[in-house]
């Protein structure tokens, strides 16, 4: 048996320090719901957890002031119903809501939730644990220089925005592009201090180095989500097409949220998930609502300006297509919204 | 004899079973279990050359690691060679994902952890996995299936619909995952595992192991979800037997999910191209189908002429001519999974009807009620019974047909959904097995019989009690129904939807013999209670009675012996003199969203003839499951195999995406109830197949319907209809 050692601090700096003093095998543990599941493909091979459920105060949701604040450990479930965020924020909530199923959501915390690997399959399934695949498939996130399958492979669910020649893997979170779109911040702390992150600067392109998923430090904790209140945050929605209606990751998904006055768009927020490496903020279909009377046609060809860039591989290419739709979709969805 | 219709009765197991009570093959507990895990091949075929085990034995809490060297080699089978997999651990590699040893350890984490460690040496050779690759496949015909002269009434048909329908490769997925726990003690071998074969898996055990069949039981009193995929002795059966035999204590092992996609049988990908002949008159004159359908390089099993079993007995078209193809590659076996041909040949079939009746201007109810059929073109035999006509009809009035506009793209919602209405046939052979049925009924209030059947969640148990209670006043909470136990009577294959005929003929003939022995035994007394208390008032502790049930025109005495050597005693379809056949008919609606193209299912009404129905709770629940994995079948499941490496690639629950709760809305379902007057005792016919039979069709019709876009491979996916 391969020992753990598992560390159960009560402090964020104990956190940072029993995992700092851990070293390279570390890895912070919270609902476990990636982790284990990553453990079990051999995919992830601890040499220690560090516990982080245990922090006091880490679970908190704050929406009193100027800012919404999720505390790293809020659970998903907790957070898509919570009153204020459902009401005045369904992208947020829906978000949330449409991913995994009630009983991950009622596991798995917000923090962790922003650290969730890909779902490609050949990054998953590959030979190594009792419970993957049979085969050995090149992958250059499990292992460097090896390779990509997918490209060239069965790759319907690949991405088809960030692509790289060396990796096509689909950034697969829901609540991230929710995020995005939302300009949120992320709270982090580690050996050095404390930071605040704009959320769009924790996910780099793959490039050459798809193994490098995340700008955390080494030993760096997420603390924290902070979303600066906003007036668009009412009228917004996260549209999630997927190839059953429940317990599925997104083929092509968008989180909008509008300010409108009457039929014209004064602010637009648009990101995209399932088509693309990193949450995808689509700046080309916001700029073109707005100013814009919304309709029909408009909302379609914005969501065509989002996929202006995109790169499909062999049988992706409706991605383009679905991707391109499903903006549209949801900025109908998100204009119908009334503000409160 | 076939009474009145049965009255509904809950499941004589639901409570046990919703408190967790059975015992499943793989929760039996037992002192001094082993764990055991097998170690897959990582090639597609070739050789290993090498298997090192020394790190593995050195992780902690391993036993001992078993490899080809640990058996000899595979007996010849009474068929000639082994189709992949062998019963036990071989050097030659034939697919991906073949077990090459298995390591057993003192809990499942070592057993994991040593397997992890184990890597083997191979010498691969080429290989091909897909039909559509452009080499390696080898196209392997068996004999036509043929009535008439259609080639020559397909050249005067005034009109002809010629096309191609695809079935990709699904695997069974049963929530419960495959299982063997071996017990060897006092000489005697005893097998816990969820199979639909237990005396089958006791047979092919004692030829694998080279010993003597009396000396094995096997039991499999629950199963998690059969469907087929438990019908042929699972390759790590024999593997793991063996290991409990040399090792001296149970040894148990539960495969991983993706193993069972590698080493477990799955539904072929298979090509069905129909070409259907209608004559001026609109009426259907000839069909010709050919269809071909993946197999591995040495496998018989499921043979490709059976995809001609339903398509000649829906309607009444004298000439029928099928053509069947295996496509052999470098596969493990594939197998018979629910609906087994008819899925695919009637997603098929149904879609041409539908195409046909397009393409005359006809409704296609009303042109599915004039083309009906009372005999069987393949033998001239009549049909026993066929009330597809009555599913016609009943399920059209209960869905509201009449208000469908027949135009495609007719029915639209005010936001631009597109609404589609479509309808199918289906048709599944009606098949009996024989059995063997002991009944005591005591003094005490206890009851039990033993007979041959398994119990998957299709509610057997039910069926059974609801055939003895009929004939026998007895105390139901205390009959016991024991199955699935080759120790308790002589268990023949369930599968092909010939379960309830296997068992409730012999049950009623049972109860029947019992009621005359009883009226014996009183010699006119008036005794009053139950059978108990009449036992009880003559004193006599126990009455026991034995009956021998087979299926007509079956040699009573071949029947019997197979069944009592865990063979195959198949009667049907075609008994002397006619044809039985099961019939259902599905009309289904399905709304498409006009941006995004997502397809839903709000509604569904099935209408099923199985002949007299004999549990009418469990059979309106086999309707509902037929129709669930239909839309899953349809609209979801498909196993991805990437010809470069071979295997599977969606090798679990995550990636293999069945349906959901969210994708299911109404599904209504009815039975005809008429009782077969041909089939057997009991009047009735199968249901567990037909249930999703045409099913396909029916949501592809309507999805033409809604849409004008044709579909002809499944799954129909969003991207179909961008
Ligand atoms: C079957 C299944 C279906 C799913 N479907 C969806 C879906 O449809 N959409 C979707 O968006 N998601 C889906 N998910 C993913 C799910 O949302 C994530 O697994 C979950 O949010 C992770 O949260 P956790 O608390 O369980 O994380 P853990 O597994 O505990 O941790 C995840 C990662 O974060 C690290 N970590 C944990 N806490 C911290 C911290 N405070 N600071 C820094 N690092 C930390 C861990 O080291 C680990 O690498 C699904 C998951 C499963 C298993």
């Amino acid at each position: 048996m391969q020992p753990i050692r598992y560390i159960r601090p009560s402090t964020v700096r104990e956190a940072i320090a029993a995992h700092a003093s851990l070293g390279d095998g570390a890895r912070y543990i919270a609902g476990g719901t990636t982790l284990y599941d990553l453990m079990k493909l051999n995919i992830e091979r601890p040499t220690g957890l560090v516990d982080v459920t245990f922090i006091e105060g880490l679970e908190t949701i704050d929406t009193s002031g100027d800012t919404l604040r999720f505390g790293a450990n809020a659970r998903m479930a907790d957070v898509a119903t919570d009153p204020i965020v459902q009401s005045q924020y369904p992208v947020l909530s829906e978000a949330l809501s449409k991913a995994a199923s009630q009983q991950l959501r009622n596991m798995a915390t917000v923090g962790a939730n922003l650290l969730q690997r890909t779902r490609c399959m050949y990054f998953r399934n590959g030979y190594g644990g009792a419970s993957g695949g049979a085969a050995d498939y090149p992958c250059n996130k499990r292992i460097p220089g090896s390779g990509c399958a997918a490209i060239g492979g069965l790759d319907r669910g690949q991405a088809v925005l960030g692509v790289s020649d060396a990796c096509t893997a689909v950034s697969p979170g829901d609540w991230p592009v929710a995020l995005v779109a939302m300009d949120a911040r992320i709270e982090v702390a580690g050996p050095g201090g404390e930071r605040m992150l704009p959320i769009s600067e924790l996910y780099p392109l793959p490039g050459e180095t798809p193994h490098i998923e995340f700008t955390l430090e080494p030993s760096e904790i997420i603390v924290g989500i902070v979303i600066g209140k906003n007036a668009a945050g009412a009228r917004s929605t996260y549209h999630k097409i997927r190839d059953r209606e429940s317990f599925a990751f997104a083929l092509a998904s968008a989180a909008v949220a509008l300010e409108m006055s009457g039929d014209r768009v004064n602010a637009a927020r648009i990101a995209l998930g399932g088509v693309a490496t990193r949450p995808w903020r689509a700046d080309a279909a916001e700029a073109m609502l707005i100013g814009s009377d919304l309709t029909d046609d408009l909302a379609m060809a914005a969501g065509r300006a989002a996929f202006a860039d995109a790169v499909p591989g062999r049988s992706n290419g409706f991605k383009v297509e679905l991707g391109a739709r499903t903006v549209a979709d949801a900025i109908m969805i998100a204009a119908a919204r009334r503000p409160l | 004899m076939q009474g009145a219709p049965f009255a509904d009765r809950a499941r004589v197991d639901a409570l046990e079973k919703v408190l967790g009570k059975p015992i499943y093959g793989a929760d039996m507990p037992l002192p001094g279990m082993l764990h055991a895990i097998t170690v897959p091949a990582r090639i597609a075929k070739g050789r290993m050359t090498a298997l090192p085990i020394e790190s593995a034995m050195r992780v902690k809490g391993v036993v001992r690691v078993f490899t080809p060297d640990d058996f000899g080699p595979a007996p010849v089978p009474p068929a000639g060679r082994y189709a992949p997999p062998p019963p036990m651990l071989i050097w030659d590699i034939t697919f991906r994902g073949q077990p090459v040893a298995l390591v057993v350890a003192e809990t499942l984490e070592a057993a994991i952890e040593a397997a992890e460690v184990i890597r083997p040496e191979f010498e691969e050779q080429p290989f091909s996995v897909l039909a559509d690759a452009d080499n390696g496949v080898v196209r392997d015909a068996v004999d036509d299936v043929a009535a008439g002269n259609t080639m020559a009434e397909l050249a005067r048909a005034a009109i002809v619909i010629d096309q191609t329908y695809t079935s990709p490769t699904q695997h069974h997925n049963t929530m419960e995952l495959l299982s063997t726990t071996a017990v060897w003690a006092e000489g005697r071998l005893t097998v816990h595992e969820g199979t639909q074969r237990s005396s089958g898996v006791q047979h092919d055990l004692a030829r694998a192991l080279g010993i003597d069949p009396a000396i094995i039981e096997v039991k499999s009193a629950y199963v998690g979800g059969g469907f087929g995929q438990r019908g042929p002795t699972q390759c790590q059966t024999a593997i793991v037997a063996r290991a409990a035999m040399i090792l001296g204590r149970p040894v148990k092992l539960v495969t991983p999910r993706s193993q069972i996609f590698h080493v477990a049988t799955y539904r072929p990908m298979s090509v069905h191209r129909i070409r259907l002949g209608a004559d001026a008159e609109g009426r259907m004159v000839a069909v010709r189908h050919d269809a071909e359908q993946e197999q591995s390089r040495l496998g018989m099993d499921p043979p490709p002429d059976r995809y001609h079993d339903a398509p000649p007995r829906i309607y009444g078209i004298p000439n029928y001519l099928g053509t069947s193809t295996y496509l052999r590659l470098d596969r493990q076996n594939p197998g018979f999974m629910r609906c087994p041909h008819p899925q695919p040949a009637l997603f098929a079939f149904e879609s041409a009807i539908d195409e046909m009746a397009i393409a005359l201007g006809r409704d296609p109810v009303e042109f599915r009620l004039a083309n009906g059929a009372t005999t069987d073109p393949l033998t001239g035999n009549p049909l026993s019974s066929r009330f597809l006509d009555e599913c016609l009809a009943e399920g059209a009035r209960r869905f509201g047909w009449e208000q469908r506009n027949p135009l495609p793209r007719s029915m639209t919602a005010a936001d631009g959904t597109q609404i589609g209405w479509g309808v199918a046939a289906g048709a599944y052979p009606s098949m009996m097995v024989p059995s063997i049925a002991s009944f005591r009924v005591s003094a005490d209030g206890s009851a039990r019989i033993a007979l041959s059947g398994h119990e998957m969640g299709q509610g057997i148990r039910t069926a059974i009690a609801q055939a003895v209670l009929k004939h026998i006043d007895i105390d139901a909470e205390r009959l016991e129904i024991a199955i699935g136990d080759t120790s308790r009577a002589p268990q023949h294959i369930t599968v092909g939807s010939w379960g309830t005929a296997g068992a409730v003929p012999a049950a009623e003939a049972a109860a029947r013999r019992m009621r005359a022995r009883l009226i014996e035994l009183l010699d006119g007394r008036n005794v009053a209670g139950n059978a108990h208390r009449q036992l009880a008032a003559v004193r006599r502790p126990y009455l026991d009675v034995e009956v021998a049930q087979t299926a007509p025109g079956q040699d009573r005495e071949e029947a019997l012996s197979a069944l009592r050597r865990g063979g195959y005693a198949v009667g049907g379809p075609e008994y002397p003199g006619f044809t039985a056949m099961s019939y259902i008919a599905h009309f289904v609606e399905v709304r498409i969203e006009p941006r995004t193209r997502r397809i839903r299912v709000p509604r569904v009404v099935s209408i099923a003839d199985c002949g007299r129905v004999i549990s009418p709770r469990t059979a309106r629940s086999q309707i509902y499951g037929g129709v669930v994995w239909a839309i899953s079948a349809t609209l979801r499941e498909e196993t991805e195999i990437d010809p470069r490496f071979g295997g599977y690639l969606n090798c679990d629950f995550a990636d293999y995406v069945v349906a959901v709760n969210a994708d299911i809305a109404d599904i209504e379902v009815g039975l005809i109830d008429k009782p077969d007057p041909m089939a057997n005792e009991s009047g009735l016919k199968g249901l567990g197949e037909v249930v999703m039979a045409g099913g396909s069709a029916a949501i592809a019709n309507a999805i033409h319907h809604a849409t004008g876009v044709r579909v002809r491979h499944l799954p129909i996916r969003i991207e179909d209809l961008l």
